[in-house]
């Protein structure tokens, strides 16, 4: 057979073999089908009347307030969530502690899904999206910007997650020579991956900096850009813990009984590093609050709010952490998984929707087409997690 | 003649310095709350640990 005659065969398998990865499987009607499908078709059809008539036609976005839910939950917050990417290849490829080595593949697949979904969405948001591609085609760098440095930073940490989950891809394919060459990718991939996380995790809080009047005094600090870095570590520890467990009782058959019994483990190791961290953030507003002397914003009702933020979901949660870790309940670490990604979305929401221009007279509400945008790309996102982990290896260690 | 004068710890950065001493001590604090857990098992008193040769 000739060379010619042998690639046609190998395209053939491989055609065939991705025609019949395609076709679905399972039960189609259960509880997550029959809610989400609708609101998916919902969504396209809101999207389609979005990019037809423009963004007036389905948000309450104003040239007052031109951030609204699609960029304070889908982006802000949605990139928060996904830093368990980086914790979690940072302790197993730098650090080289093994316990967590079962759940990188997972957490790394989570973690590229989220930017995809959640930083793609950032196209919904603009007005004219086909300048997304400014920043890197080189028209209009904006090299003073911070939105230039998140736009190129999320560019790269996709490539280098999609790099860092390729031998999974590889190897689901077969092909077994280039995994190994992409799985030699890996460690510098992971190096990379964690520089840019660190970098635009904090740079979306510098996005804010320029906001200073906008923003209630009680939300803005110089140091926001270091709050959201640290607030990410347990953003994305607590994100592991809420979607291993459902992970765990959805996908019981796929994950291995060796892995059954170091969940327990794992899932405390976790909630430890949670605890230290939310420990840390604490003092960090603390320390800000005193050295801005705040004393006296905190007597209304956006210093109440302040404080069920910072007190009720970021110190309870700690201290729930750290009696679970001490006294070993799973259930108790679930909950303050919880109540940390609650205090996340508190925080985002409050830094760019909630406190954001407090004193207008007229506020921004979320409109309903924005509301169902945003569960259809949650919902859209949670549909492609689940097609890749029911056909590619990605509960088996990597 | 000497002045005292009283030092505001509101206006200098007294409470900051306060403030971190006290997280130092706290974290210090946490990690060894963390560090052993209640749940851990435990050898026996009076038992010797099980060597592997």
């Amino acid at each position: 057979m000739n060379a010619t005659a042998v690639i046609a065969s190998e395209f053939t398998r491989v055609v065939k073999f991705f025609w019949q990865e395609l076709k679905p499987r399972g039960k189609w009607l259960t509880p997550f089908n029959v809610i989400s499908i609708p609101v998916i078709v919902v969504g396209l059809i809101i999207l389609y009347f979005r990019f037809v008539y423009g963004l007036g036609s389905v948000t309450n976005l104003s040239q007052e307030f031109p951030w609204g839910l699609w960029i304070g939950f889908d982006v802000v917050t949605g990139v928060a969530f996904a830093g368990g990417s980086y914790v979690i290849t940072f302790v197993v490829y730098v650090m080289r502690i093994e316990k967590y080595h079962s759940i990188v593949r997972v957490t790394v697949l989570n973690g590229l899904l989220a930017y995809i979904f959640y930083a793609g969405a950032l196209v919904l948001d603009l007005g004219r999206p086909w300048h997304i591609i400014n920043p890197i085609i080189g028209n209009s760098f904006g090299y003073n910007s911070v939105l230039f440095l998140v736009s190129w930073h999320f560019l790269l940490y996709m490539i280098a997650m999609a790099v860092e989950f390729s031998p999974v891809v590889a190897e689901w394919a077969q092909l077994e020579r280039v995994r190994k060459f992409l799985s030699g990718l890996t460690l510098a991939a992971v190096i990379f991956g964690i520089t840019l996380s660190i970098l635009h995790q904090s740079g979306l809080g510098a996005l804010f900096l320029m906001a200073k009047p906008k923003i209630h005094p009680l939300w803005y600090s110089e140091f926001i850009p270091i709050l959201f870095f640290v607030s990410s570590v347990y953003a994305g520890l607590s994100m592991i813990i809420f979607e291993g467990t459902i992970s765990h009782r959805v996908f019981r058959n796929l994950i291995g009984g060796h892995d059954h019994h170091r969940y327990e483990e794992i899932v405390l190791g976790l909630a430890k590093g949670a605890a230290i961290t939310m420990f840390v953030y604490y003092f960090f507003q603390a320390l800000i609050f005193i050295h801005e002397e705040r004393w006296q914003l905190i007597t209304d009702f956006w210093g109440y709010w302040y404080l069920v933020e910072v007190l009720g979901f970021v110190l309870v949660p700690c201290f729930m952490f750290a009696y679970a870790v001490r006294n070993r309940s799973l259930g108790l670490v679930k909950v303050a998984s919880v109540m940390a990604l609650l205090g996340i979305i508190l925080n985002r929401l409050n830094v760019s929707v909630i406190a954001f221009r407090w004193y207008a007279v007229n506020k921004y509400y979320p409109s309903w087409e924005e509301i169902v945008v945003t569960l259809m790309v949650v919902f859209t996102e949670i549909w492609v997690f689940r097609w890749i982990v029911t056909r590619m290896p990605v509960f088996s260690k990597a | 003649m000497e002045f005292y004068t009283y030092v505001n710890i509101f206006e200098t950065k007294g409470l900051e310095y306060l403030l971190l001493l006290s997280f130092l001590a706290l974290f210090i604090l946490l990690v060894r709350y963390l560090s052993a857990p209640k749940g851990k098992r435990r050898v026996p008193e009076g038992k010797p640990p099980r060597t592997t040769n």
